[in-house]
């Protein structure tokens, strides 16, 4: 396990709060960055710069900007691979792994030109293969198993501190790429996507979901993608089920998606109604029902970032 | 009605063009694609219609490719989802901006003083993914939302429907039917790939017989690379009586996005196209990454 990530943990185990950072999607779009391949090939600095600013605002953790981001994004937009091959543009097929690998640089780069390279852990961001809100679509265990190691190996690689399941929809994909991530040797966080009824977004309780995360090994469970408001019972529910850390991070505004399926675009509308003054009255929430981990999901920006470090306090860290 | 003057000069074989791509053009003069901007800059994607007709296009189509409710909601688990995250406004904003599209090339249209000789297509294509024939929806479901498409683009002053970037007969037939039921004329344009064939595997000789009886007004081959459109046209010429159209794509695919390539300037565009002409394409046009400069040479082959 790595130095950075002891840290990390020790914080942790003492009960001190650790900071995420925010969303790199919805704040590059908001911030104008035309979406496409996740703005890794043609906006890097635009990328790195943002990273940047989550660390200098007191992010503990920053997050590789790869949510969504997998070769089926790009092969469910064809008939096939043969037809990928045939009409799309050179190089589409192994993409995947090249971008994957500038995320981790970008992030490790924005960090060390923050002057954090001691203080600032990197979490390598996997998520549901396919689209994140529809459970339904969750793949086979074998896709599942192959797809999630092949992509935790080149984080692991590139020298993320630990892996973070991001919207994680269905305990069996969860499970699948927690498993993935500890084959690859990394501590792993898992965070689940609530639905409108407070459970995962496939229904599956949460407190069951949470018991068997810990089972497979999990370091931390956390809830997110949902609006703040629905965080604190999601909270609670978390820690009736396991003793592992516990963390929230809230949408801000409403999803607003593009008409064509392509990558997931990371359009949120309406966040002005949660400035960050009104986010951290909710995160404070969690925190007092026992949330460890607080951070921003979609919608919010280093501006929130910054008000949760004042949450937070400097609690001891370097 | 502006169909009119489409339908006399295909009665009398004059060649009739169609315009070319409108969401790769808009990204081509760097602008971003996301929301089909026509909420955001309309004034600038009727510029791209006006320079269409400006090219020579007989027939300009909507900016509205897989603009639809489903393509929406595809984004939620379900509507409770939906109504808890999403933007207050998903469950009107695919008919309006549908609508906002015909209005736009309409405007386009009269702008560019062609009234009455240049009719609007609307573009419609397949109600889920076009390249992607394992996901269409049961033929009752996919009627009812053509039912709500077509309508929304009759009631905007559409001439034509024009349904492209089709991958099965059963889509094609059950859009026909609906479009047919309106009064609205209508063009259907098939994916061919390298074979021929149908992306669901079906032949082009099953697409007429099912569309013919129907009143297809003309069956089309589109977004597929030039050699897959002539492998179509084979298919496709001899056992049509409508008719037969191709516009093809030129580049490739770069999900989000299109990447432009130079493997067919206007020149050799125009002489793929004048191939089809010889094999019985009477309406001729461009899809992704064909530029109003692709169809001004296309017009010369009238």
């Amino acid at each position: 396990m790595g130095t950075m990530y002891e840290i990390l943990a020790t914080r942790l185990r003492e009960g001190r709060g650790v900071l995420l950072d925010g969303p790199m999607g919805s704040e590059l779009v908001r911030r104008g960055i035309r979406w496409r391949k996740h703005g890794l090939l043609t906006d890097a600095p635009a990328v790195q710069q943002l990273h940047e600013e989550y660390a200098r605002a007191g992010a503990d953790v920053l997050r590789t900007n790869t949510f969504q981001l997998n070769p089926r994004v790009y092969l469910n937009v064809f008939r096939n691979v043969q037809h990928m091959r045939h009409i799309g543009a050179p190089g589409l097929e192994d993409l995947v792994p090249h971008l994957y690998r500038s995320s981790v640089q970008l992030a490790r780069q924005a960090r060390a030109k923050a002057g954090k390279e001691s203080s600032v852990a990197i979490a390598g961001v996997l998520s549901p293969l396919e689209h994140c809100f529809r459970p339904d679509l969750v793949p086979g265990e074998e896709g599942l198993r192959r797809e999630h190691e092949a992509l935790a190996r080149i984080l692991k690689e590139e020298g993320a501190d630990f892996l973070l399941l991001e919207s994680m929809n269905t305990i069996r994909e969860a499970r699948a790429a927690l498993a993935a991530g500890r084959a690859a040797g990394l501590p792993v966080w898992v965070s689940f996507v609530l639905g409108p009824e407070g459970d995962l977004l496939g229904r599956e309780l949460l407190g069951e979901a949470a018991k068997e995360m810990e089972r497979g090994g999990a370091e931390a469970i956390l809830v997110n993608c949902a609006p703040p408001e629905d965080l604190s019972l999601a909270v609670d529910r978390l820690k009736k089920a396991t003793s592992l850390p516990v963390g929230a991070f809230a949408m801000a505004g409403r999803f607003s998606p593009p008409s064509w399926k392509f990558d997931f675009f990371p359009q949120f509308v309406e966040t002005d109604e949660w400035p960050p003054a009104r986010y951290v009255e909710q995160a404070k929430r969690w925190r007092e029902r026992g949330a460890t981990i607080v951070g921003g999901c979609c919608g919010t920006g280093p501006g929130h970032t910054a008000a949760l470090r004042r949450l937070l306090g400097n609690g001891g860290r370097g | 009605m502006s169909y009119e003057a489409i339908r006399g000069a295909l009665a009398a074989r004059r060649t009739v063009v169609l315009d070319g791509g409108i969401g790769t053009e808009i990204l081509r003069r760097n602008v971003t694609w996301a929301d089909h901007q026509l909420a955001s800059k309309p004034e600038f994607v009727r510029g791209i219609h006006e320079d269409y007709i400006r090219a020579g296009a007989d027939v300009i189509s909507t900016n509205s490719f897989q603009l639809c409710r489903r393509a929406l909601y595809n984004h939620f688990r379900d509507e409770a989802h939906r109504r808890h995250i999403g933007a207050r406004d998903l469950d009107q904003r695919a008919d309006r901006l549908l609508a906002a599209s015909v209005r736009l090339a309409i405007d386009g249209r009269d702008r560019a003083g062609a009234t009455g000789r240049v009719a609007v297509a609307a573009s419609v294509t397949t109600l889920e993914w076009c390249f992607r024939p394992d996901l269409a929806p049961n033929p009752s479901q996919a009627r009812e939302e053509y039912r709500e498409i077509f309508g929304v683009v009759k009631d905007a002053g559409a001439d034509l429907v024009l349904l492209e970037t089709v991958n099965s007969v059963g889509e094609a037939a059950v859009a026909t039917e609906v479009a047919r039921g309106l009064g609205l004329p209508c063009w259907v344009a098939f994916v061919p790939d390298e074979g021929g064939r149908l992306f669901s595997g079906e032949t082009l000789a099953q697409a007429v017989a099912a569309l013919e009886p129907l009143g297809v007004d003309a069956i089309l081959l589109n977004c597929a690379p030039p050699d897959d459109i002539t492998a179509g046209m084979k298919e496709l010429a001899p056992r049509a009586r409508v008719p037969i159209g191709t516009y093809a794509h030129i580049g490739r695919f770069n999900p989000p996005e299109w990447m432009f390539t130079d493997e067919y300037p206007p020149d050799k565009y125009r002489e793929e196209s004048a191939r089809w002409k010889a094999m019985g394409a009477a309406i001729l046009g461009g899809c992704c990454g064909t530029t109003p400069d692709h169809i001004a040479a296309l017009a010369s082959l009238r």
